[in-house]
């Protein structure tokens, strides 16, 4: 009986994509109408004013239950049957309330959003905040105007994360969504859903948060390795080669053929407990007269973004590696250190590009 | 033998996947629903039902798959099949019954998606109503309260998705969701007009129901003597009690005589007839319940010699004063009446009508017609003339008084001429043997002479004073016609055993094992723990049961509705309905006002400085108010605001916030806008 999982009903809901093409766009037009009347905000307090309510499929069939224990009743003239027709009538009219007010009066607080990579499951997170003391019961968030695919036992289901708010506390809930494209966009619109307590009422919010998110390029799954640095100019060069060479001061991505005493093996433990297979090598003499500058022209690849996505690749393995690296793309570019922030800069240079 | 069946059961169930305790939880409550109508149902319907439920129990209790389509199919077509061999139809009551209680358990093996719970749940709710076709007693109503809070609380669970919610959580929502719709059920049930059956529904018989018959086989009512339960109840008019030997209860009248079993004659035979009713002194008015008895009479004290209003029945008088409805009394009938104690009834002269009431089985009896024939012949030979009947009467009665005959319980047997082995025999018996030995005697002096059954006596229930007739306190007795008089009711019980008629005690069966502990510790208890309960029945019988359009209408009627008709129900309903949904948006709408007091006081003050042209923004604190107020013009007005902000702030953030700081705070707020504007 706990098969009931509201997630099951909601994918086999009447609004699913089985609409027809035309009514589907009528559907999203009253939507783009609906949600351009709202003022986009990250926290909103949940009132008669947005929250909406609607019976299920199972409400109407609960009425038609009803309808049918009535005239039981009244064609076997069962006084006890219209006290219990009436007290499940009187149930489904408080269950009706307690469903509204389940949701009614609920704060709920976007937090800000962390940057994500496009094409990978992100997630945003939200706070419910419940002032009041009872615990309301069986809330699901999820992202608006995602609509379930196919039909019946081949619909995929809306990914509902469902939580309780405890009384006079808060729940933090993380709604799961696939990002679009890379770039700065306004945070997807939100809904709210509960059926509690009876399963017979859909109560549901749709809340248009006001931050912007950044998405990242999809990093290309299995990058070639990083491109050699370049010789640098100008004073560098001059000071190194009064240093001469032989001095290990510097390092580098593992090429093939790299000696194996060059290679260090303490970043090599450390990067291997990070998850990561790539080797560093330390940089004679070569490491202070040559700089590791990525750039679309590196990548090689005849797509825009395709080398976008392989520098961002790079930038993470560059990263990963702890070596310095300048980023160049079109006319904006950063000059080569390390670091998170070193990190993020170039990223949202990236996704931005 | 696992560490696990050594647990106590509440840990057992602690530990139960989720799944497993929802569905055995389920499979209890519908159990419950199932149980009490067992009785009425096919065997095989409850063993299949039961089999069924145990099967997914131990399914949920292992956490196996749920057999595939084939076992469903399979056995849906059992059920179906069983249905129509029990039944021989699939629709109507007793099959619509048998089939929603075997779907009810069948369904619980297909539950998948939210969808088929549903269905389960729905079932649930038909199969509690099925249970009233047999019972609508405290008990059941009891029951069916419990399995509905059951499978409320299932349903709330089921709407839980989170975790691992505890029952007793879900149940309590359940219980709050319960108690606050009983408003509505009150007003629902109070004024829905209450409407005639819209189709008509075939009348099933509801075999085993005791009670009078309109046959009397002698020895019938000597059985129903074992039988405590009630078979009405009467509120006598300002509890005034008639005497109790003048309350006879009238019932079938019985003049059909085949030897051995008294008959009704149809009623075809007694309709045409009037009941030439002559009625004497005030009528005695009082209100009778007379719970279902599945046969077409009315209850009356003695003579009613106006037909009952009874809303929905309708009624007729038979020449034997028998009031008769048009259809048998499948449920609880309540009718106000008045009765006529001191009545004669019948032709005045003999009339040819009166002759099948002398008939007698040819040969029959023998020795009481020649009983009879010596009677006569010794009254006439003292009063050659006139009606003889009061004598023969007399005569009778005399005999049963001074030779010997008592009155007894247990009889013996009796053979085929039972008046001649009452009157010779066994001289002794019950009601029925009296009343019916008396009969024969009279007819066979050619006396028309008829038995009449029905209650006498009863008693009153101490607890709510309504007067309760069982039917072990059903009684047989006699009337014969006299010349210039007619029928007259003569009771020969009452001439063997004047305790039967009038006094407290009467013949009783042994009480029960339970009964007879319960006795001996104090001989009073079981008395008044039995009248108690009645009285508690009876009060469920007056206000919920007999809740019918008569006394619907006679609420408005008090309500102040000058002529209320169904169409002021619906009216006093709906407005009922509207005020209550006005009264919840009204509550909505002032718990969406409903904020901290020290937060609403805070705005006021946001809008007063407003006022004064200091703009502030919407989550300013007091004391960056207060800043902000500093930057304009000062007056002393300002900087008694001031210092009232830094206070308001104080007053939030002490380490024990005091209400009555507040209220302080308030008034001082008021009085700060009712002083005058400082000078200059």
């Amino acid at each position: 009986m706990a098969a009931v999982d509201p997630s099951t009903a909601a994918a086999v809901s009447p609004t699913g994509a089985s609409a027809a093409p035309h009514g589907f766009s009528l559907r999203q037009r009253i939507d783009a109408w609906f949600l351009a009347r709202r003022t986009p905000s990250d926290q909103i307090t949940l009132s008669q004013r947005n929250v909406y309510i609607l019976p299920t499929r199972a409400g109407l069939m609960l009425g038609v239950t009803l309808a049918v224990l009535l005239l039981g009743s009244i064609n076997y003239q069962l006084n006890l049957g219209y006290l219990l027709t009436f007290l499940l009538a009187g149930c489904a009219a408080v269950g009706m309330h307690v469903c509204h007010g389940t949701l009614r009066g609920l704060d709920l607080h976007l937090q800000p959003p962390e940057p994500q990579y496009a094409g990978s499951a992100a997630v945003l997170r939200v706070v419910l905040h419940n002032a009041r003391r009872s615990t309301r019961f069986g809330i699901g968030l999820a992202v608006y105007g995602l609509r379930s695919k196919g039909k019946g036992k081949a619909a995929t289901a809306i990914p509902w994360a469902w939580t309780d708010v405890p009384g006079q506390g808060q729940a933090t809930v993380e709604v799961a969504f696939q990002p679009p494209r890379r770039g700065w966009h306004p945070v997807p619109p939100l809904t709210a859903e509960t059926r509690f307590p009876l399963g017979t009422f859909r109560v549901w919010t749709v809340w248009k948060p006001a931050a912007q998110m950044l998405v990242y390029p999809q990093p290309e799954a299995h990058p070639p390795p990083l491109p050699a640095g370049q010789p640098r100019s100008g004073q560098a060069l001059a000071t190194a080669s009064t240093q001469g060479a032989g001095e290990y001061d510097g390092v580098r991505a593992y090429r093939r053929g790299d000696p194996l005493k060059l290679v260090i093996w303490k970043k090599a433990a450390r990067a291997q407990a990070a998850g990561s297979d790539d080797l560093v090598s330390r940089d004679a003499a070569t490491a202070q007269r040559h700089e590791l500058w990525l750039e679309p022209a590196a990548a090689a690849l005849p797509d825009h973004e395709a080398r976008l996505s392989r520098l961002t690749a790079w930038v993470l393995q560059a990263d990963r590696l702890s070596v310095d690296y300048g980023l160049q793309v079109g006319a904006r570019s950063l000059a080569p250190t390390q670091g998170e922030a070193h990190k993020r800069a170039c990223l949202e240079l990236l996704a931005t590009a | 033998m696992t560490a696990a069946t050594h647990l106590p059961l509440r840990a057992r169930i602690g530990e139960m996947p989720r799944d497993a305790r929802d569905t055995l939880f389920l499979l209890g409550v519908i159990a419950l629903i199932v149980l009490p109508q067992a009785a009425h149902l096919p065997l095989w319907c409850v063993g299949l039902a039961l089999g069924v439920l145990l099967w997914r129990g131990a399914l949920a209790l292992r956490s196996r798959p749920l057999p595939n389509l084939w076992w469903r199919v399979g056995l849906l077509v059992l059920a179906l099949a069983g249905t129509w061999l029990s039944h021989r139809t699939l629709i109507g009551k007793d099959a619509g019954v048998t089939l929603i209680v075997v779907l009810l358990a069948l369904k619980t093996l297909e539950l998948r998606a939210r969808r088929d719970a549903f269905v389960v749940f729905f079932l649930g709710f038909f199969a509690m109503l099925t249970n009233f076709f047999y019972s609508q007693s405290l008990l059941t109503a009891a029951a069916m309260l419990l399995a509905l809070l059951g499978l409320l609380t299932a349903l709330v669970n089921a709407h839980m998705p989170v975790g691992r919610p505890s029952l007793a959580q879900a149940a309590r929502t359940a219980g709050w969701m319960a108690l606050a719709g009983a408003p509505l059920m009150l007003a629902l049930f109070v004024f829905f007009p209450r409407l005639a059956p819209l189709w008509g529904t075939p009348n099933d018989n509801m075999t085993g129901r005791t009670g009078l018959s309109d046959t009397m086989r002698v020895g019938s009512i000597a059985e129903l003597v074992l039988d405590e339960t009630i078979a009405a109840r009467v509120r006598f008019d300002n509890d005034q009690v008639p005497p109790r030997y003048t309350l006879y209860f009238r019932g079938p009248v019985l003049s059909q005589f085949d030897g051995r079993e008294w008959k009704a004659p149809p009623p075809w035979e007694r309709g045409s007839v009037s009941a030439e009713l002559r009625v004497r002194g005030e009528p005695v008015g009082y209100e009778i319940t007379q719970e279902p008895s599945n046969r077409p009479w009315l209850l009356s004290l003695d003579a009613m010699a106006e037909a009952p209003d009874i809303p929905g029945l309708r009624t007729f008088q038979t020449s034997d004063l028998q009031w008769m409805t048009y259809r048998p009394l499948g449920d609880l009938v309540r009718y106000r009446a008045k009765s006529y104690l001191d009545f004669e009834s019948g032709p005045l002269r003999r009339s040819s009508g009166l002759e099948r009431h002398v008939a007698l089985p040819a040969g029959g009896n023998p020795r009481t017609v020649e009983l009879a024939q010596q009677l006569k012949a010794q009254i006439r030979a003292t009063q050659p003339e006139g009606d003889i009947t009061p004598r023969l009467v007399e005569a009778a009665l005399t005999r049963l008084r001074t030779q010997g005959y008592s009155y007894t319980l247990e009889p013996g047997l009796y053979g085929d001429d039972t008046a001649d082995e009452f009157w010779f025999v066994h001289k002794a018996g019950f009601c029925e043997h009296i009343a019916s030995a008396f009969a024969v005697l009279m007819r066979a002096a050619g006396v028309p002479a008829r038995i009449v059954t029905g209650f006498q006596g009863g008693e009153v229930n101490p607890v709510d004073r309504y007067w309760t007739l069982r039917n072990s306190d059903a009684h047989a007795w006699a009337e014969v016609w006299q010349e210039g008089r007619g029928w007259v009711r003569v009771d020969p019980t009452g001439a063997i055993s004047p305790d039967r008629i009038g006094q407290f005690r009467r013949l009783a069966a042994e009480p029960g094992l339970m009964a007879g502990a319960l006795g001996a510790l104090s001989p009073t208890l079981v008395q008044n723990l039995r009248a108690g309960w009645e009285a508690m029945n009876n009060r469920w019988n007056q206000w919920v049961l007999n809740y019918t359009q008569s006394r619907q209408l006679d609420l408005l009627k008090q309500l102040g509705f000058d002529s209320p008709s169904l169409a002021d129900l619906a009216w006093v309903l709906l407005v009922l309905l509207i005020s209550a949904s006005l009264a919840g948006a009204g509550w909505t709408l002032w718990e969406r006002r409903r904020t901290d007091p020290w937060l609403r006081l805070l705005g006021q003050a946001r809008a007063r400085l407003k006022a004064l042209g200091v703009d502030v923004p919407a989550h300013a604190a007091p004391r960056q108010m207060a800043q902000l107020l500093a930057l304009h013009p000062d007056t002393a007005r300002h900087a008694a605001l001031r210092d009232w902000l830094l206070r308001l702030e104080a007053q939030r953030y002490a380490r024990e916030p005091d209400a009555s700081a507040l209220a302080a705070l308030r008034r001082e707020f008021r009085s700060l806008r009712r002083a005058p504007p400082a000078p200059g």
